[in-house]
């Protein structure tokens, strides 16, 4: 697939993507303020509780900034993770069409979800220079050009590692009526283990030694903590080695799924 | 009450029938929820590793707490998450006429029609862990305390479901609640968490107006808490006037509904 028609195919997915989404926009600003407020209140008990001033190398400030870099982390890496999926157009026939383009089926999908960022980026910006605005920096100390370079490709990595674990949970639908279930449990999974819910310093030494091999840090705690400048260059590319492997490991698994329920495809839909 | 009942039993024999269509989506279901209850338990564990005390429940409480959390989403998942999600569209398509003919209560057969068999099986495993959680509690919990916890944890399940409800209500007039949806599964979050984190304007919001912090939380302090009437008397005043509120909402948005031009 030519870069011209990934760009084409993106370009015009990014521009359905921002004309009449008021509601995603409403839910957009109230899901952030529902989501930080909960991590504020929550860590603000427990450092009172503890009488902490320091929690798993966090301050209170660090902890805040380190949520607020996930969460917007989290959002460009997952995209829309429910809209127009490989598994609605292989329940609904939809995958017809797609077989006769002259492109792969996962590059104009991808395509597709790479344009259908742009909101996320747009949140992303808007909500990380409002919080520039109101911390003025705090807890973003050791934030510097070269961890921010860093940190955008440990997010292009982990969009990809991401897209290609949700597009194998997708061609389940091959096989199986509703896929839903399996890429809520993803989200979980890769939440929890991600560095979503927590930051992975809570996990005893053992749980994030055995984590840090698997993908899911590679998500949100790599970018995340890259941009922070809360890791070593030595951290950074390990992770990174790691997460990349995971991306050739799930290339080669897509590819065998595609090919076997491709020939159970009957092209009916429902 | 006896027809609505038998009713019900017919809505129970559809859902099971119809989930056995779908097996694999059957078991899908069920590992998801086991994997959510996993984290979560797993994301307790996390915190109280640095803290003693979050809210002012320990690792205990906090557990019971989180057990209380399965159940009640199980329940919500199990009787009214998919009549909630399918309303908007039935209005949208018109569909809602089928409901508004019946010689029963529209609200009651519009809010209990889809029952989640697949779900079902989650709310006993749910329901298994709040047993496990409390019979591993270190401290005295009496057969009373319980039962008044299970009673309050069924009272915040209905301010759940009329929470979801009235998110879902806007629909007769903006034609589409994906965005209200939305809002309402996205502020859904804080009935996670220990409503003890909540200060200010912010935890009287929580537990009056949008009372997500309530629904949870205050069933499981009138377990460990010695003012179980202050906290089910607020309970008592929130599901009243929240039903009352839906009820007026309804009937407003029936006056309007206009079938499949709504």
């Amino acid at each position: 697939m030519s870069v011209r028609l990934f760009l084409q195919i993106a370009s015009m997915e990014a521009r359905r993507r921002m004309s009449y989404r008021v509601d995603f926009w409403i839910n957009s600003v109230a899901g952030f303020a529902a989501e930080f407020a909960i991590v504020w209140f929550l860590w603000k008990a427990m450092f009172a509780e503890s009488g902490a001033e320091i929690i798993a190398g966090f301050t209170f400030e660090q902890v805040l900034v380190y949520y607020v870099v996930a969460i917007l982390v989290g959002r460009l890496v997952r995209g829309t993770e429910f809209e127009g999926q490989p598994s609605e157009d292989i329940y609904a026939g939809g995958l017809n069409r797609y077989l006769l383009f002259p492109a792969p089926y996962f590059g104009v999908k991808y395509a597709q979800g790479a344009g259908a960022l742009l909101p996320a980026l747009v949140q992303a910006v808007l909500f990380g220079t409002v919080w520039l605005l109101i911390a003025g920096g705090r807890g973003m100390e050791d934030v510097t050009l070269l961890s921010g370079a860093m940190a955008i490709g440990a997010l292009l990595l982990a969009n990809i590692l991401y897209y290609l674990m949700a597009y194998a949970l997708h061609l389940v639908a091959f096989w199986a009526d509703n896929v839903w279930s399996l890429l809520v449990a993803l989200r979980f999974a890769s939440g929890l283990f991600g560095g979503l819910m927590v930051p992975l310093a809570l996990f005893p030494d053992g749980l994030r030694e055995a984590n840090s091999y698997l993908p899911f840090r590679s998500l949100f705690a790599l970018p995340a903590e890259t941009l922070l400048g809360r890791i070593t260059p030595e951290a950074w590319a390990f992770g990174m080695g790691v997460g990349s492997a995971w991306v050739l490991i799930l290339t080669v698994v897509v590819r065998v799924i595609w090919r076997r329920g491709n020939l159970q495809y009957s092209g009916i839909g429902i | 009450m006896t027809r609505y009942f038998v009713l019900y039993v017919y809505f129970l024999r559809f859902s099971f029938s119809r989930a056995m269509e779908f097996r694999v989506d059957f078991f899908f279901r069920i590992g998801m929820d086991s994997l959510w209850y996993a984290t979560h338990l797993i994301f307790f564990w996390a915190l109280y590793r640095y803290a003693p005390f979050i809210g002012g429940w320990n690792f205990d409480q906090a557990l019971v707490f989180a057990a209380g959390l399965f159940v009640s989403d199980a329940i919500h998942m199990t009787l009214f998450s998919n009549n909630g999600w399918m309303f908007p569209i039935l209005v949208n398509k018109g569909d809602l006429d089928y409901y508004l003919v019946r010689p029963v209560s529209s609200l009651f057969f519009l809010s209990l029609r889809e029952f989640a068999a697949n779900s079902f099986l989650n709310l006993l495993l749910a329901v298994g862990i709040l047993i496990w959680s409390i019979a591993r509690y270190p401290g005295e919990l009496g057969a009373g305390t319980i039962t008044i916890f299970g009673v309050l944890l069924l009272v915040g399940c209905f301010i759940n479901y009329l929470m979801h409800f009235l998110f879902m209500m806007p629909v007769f007039w903006l034609h589409n609640a994906a965005g209200m949806r939305d809002l309402f599964f996205g502020f859904g979050r804080f009935t996670g968490r220990p409503d003890g984190i909540y200060k200010g304007w912010v935890r009287r919001i929580l537990t009056t107006i949008l009372p997500y912090a309530i629904v949870v939380s205050f069933p499981t302090r009138a377990l460990f808490e010695d003012d179980i009437a202050g906290i089910a008397l607020h309970m008592g005043v929130v599901a009243a006037l929240g039903f009352g509120v839906l009820l007026l909402v309804w009937r407003a948005g029936l006056r309007v509904y206009a079938s499949a031009s709504s």
